[in-house]
């Protein structure tokens, strides 16, 4: 069962997953040459979220001490520095890593 | 920004259920910060795919 | 090969045929077997997968585990299930004849995402996090109506921040009410026109799976 309501807002708001979800994989040699950058690049942004997302989770059950929110929050900081530091490095820009492989996005 | 057409929203709505919800089992794949464990599973989908993405791209002997 | 595994069930029969099923305690587990080298990624395994549990759940509610657990040999599943089973078995048997259902509202009201060169310390960056995403909130009348005519419907319900955008409902509810649920659901559309929101299910237990719902 599934009822919908303004499906296209809904779509733009909602991000359905997080994950890498890639099609059948074509054999095409540019995705070797030309997106390796892009492919390790997303993956270690995909981690980043996915470990903000888990620390968020960890606020709302309240069980972290004050230093482990402390320590949590320095690390989210300092892995969000470091991929503006990774992009800028590879002239890639948010825009260019957004990759859509395959119908489902992959975040905003 | 999406560009899945209208008749795909069952097919997000159950991959959501499918890969964001569940209960976790620990795997040998355990990200913390600290002491604090954080991440169990999620990586190795991302690892597999990697692999694929590497394997399919060689050239076939 | 190597057995992906889907759910947490009380009887093998709930599970076979459809999926094989793997004994673990006194519970059994669904499985599907694939190659070993296998991508898990593979977009057309999930939908498979996907599949499956849809037509599990037709036979009977199940414990979701969360895509991603595959194991090698049989022995692994005891290994890895052992301190869930005694939760699992008590919820299996006490919601045997429920399932979810999940409402996601889209949030009327949001907090920008805070920058991180705001602040000099690690805390005050991630609480500033946390309440942006606690401070999406829904509609107050939908919120209202959504809880006026699902809650009743439901044994048990929980509302949750998933993301900072939106905001979740989650429902347990008796199969024999499903028809009611989705009248609701019609209800809210025809009365809520603006409100973008999705009602869907029936799900396995997910939310009401977690140890912190029990």
């Amino acid at each position: 069962m599934l009822i919908a309501n303004e499906e296209q807002e809904l779509r733009e708001a909602l991000s359905f997953t997080d994950s890498m979800v890639p099609e059948r994989i074509s054999a095409d040699a540019e995705i070797v040459e030309n997106g390796l950058a892009k492919l390790v690049l997303s993956i270690i942004e995909l981690v980043r979220r996915l470990l903000e997302k888990q620390a968020l989770r960890r606020m709302d059950a309240g069980n972290l001490t004050d230093a482990e929110i402390e320590r949590l929050g320095s690390a989210l900081m300092k892995l969000e520095e470091k991929m503006a530091e990774l992009k800028r490095s590879f002239g890639l820009s948010d825009e260019q890593l957004n990759m859509k492989l395959g119908p489902l996005k992959m975040w905003e | 920004m999406t560009d899945v057409d209208l008749e795909e929203l069952p097919l997000l709505e159950t991959l959501d259920h499918l890969l964001d919800r569940g209960v976790i089992i620990a795997g040998e794949a355990v990200i913390s910060i600290g002491d604090v464990d954080l991440l169990y599973l999620g990586l190795n989908v991302v690892l597999a795919n990697v692999d694929a993405i590497i394997r399919t791209s060689q050239p076939k002997k | 090969m190597k057995a992906i595994v889907i759910g947490a069930h009380l009887l093998r029969d709930d599970i076979e045929p459809v999926a094989a099923a793997v004994g673990v305690g006194d519970l059994y587990l669904s499985t599907l077997e694939v190659p070993d080298d296998q991508p898990l990624g593979d977009r057309e395994l999930l939908v498979k997968v996907a599949g499956l549990r849809g037509r599990l759940l037709d036979v009977a509610t199940f414990v979701a585990i969360r895509y991603g657990f595959a194991l090698s040999t049989p022995d692994d599943a005891l290994a890895k299930c052992a301190p869930h089973l005694a939760r699992w078995k008590r919820i299996l048997t006490a919601h045997r004849e429920h399932v979810e259902m999940t409402l996601k509202v889209v949030a009327s009201s949001t907090l920008s995402r805070p920058d991180r060169h705001d602040f000099t310390s690690g805390a005050g960056y991630l609480r500033a996090l946390h309440a942006a995403r606690q401070a999406a909130d829904v509609d107050p009348q939908f919120r209202e109506a959504a809880e006026r005519v699902l809650v009743p419907l439901a044994v048990r319900n929980h509302w949750q921040h998933r993301d900072e955008k939106s905001v979740e409902l989650a429902l347990l509810v008796p199969r024999d009410r499903l028809d009611d649920v989705k009248a609701a659901g019609e209800e809210l559309r025809r009365t809520n026109p603006e409100i973008p929101f999705l009602l869907s299910g029936p799900w396995p237990l997910e939310v009401f799976a977690d140890a912190d719902r029990e």
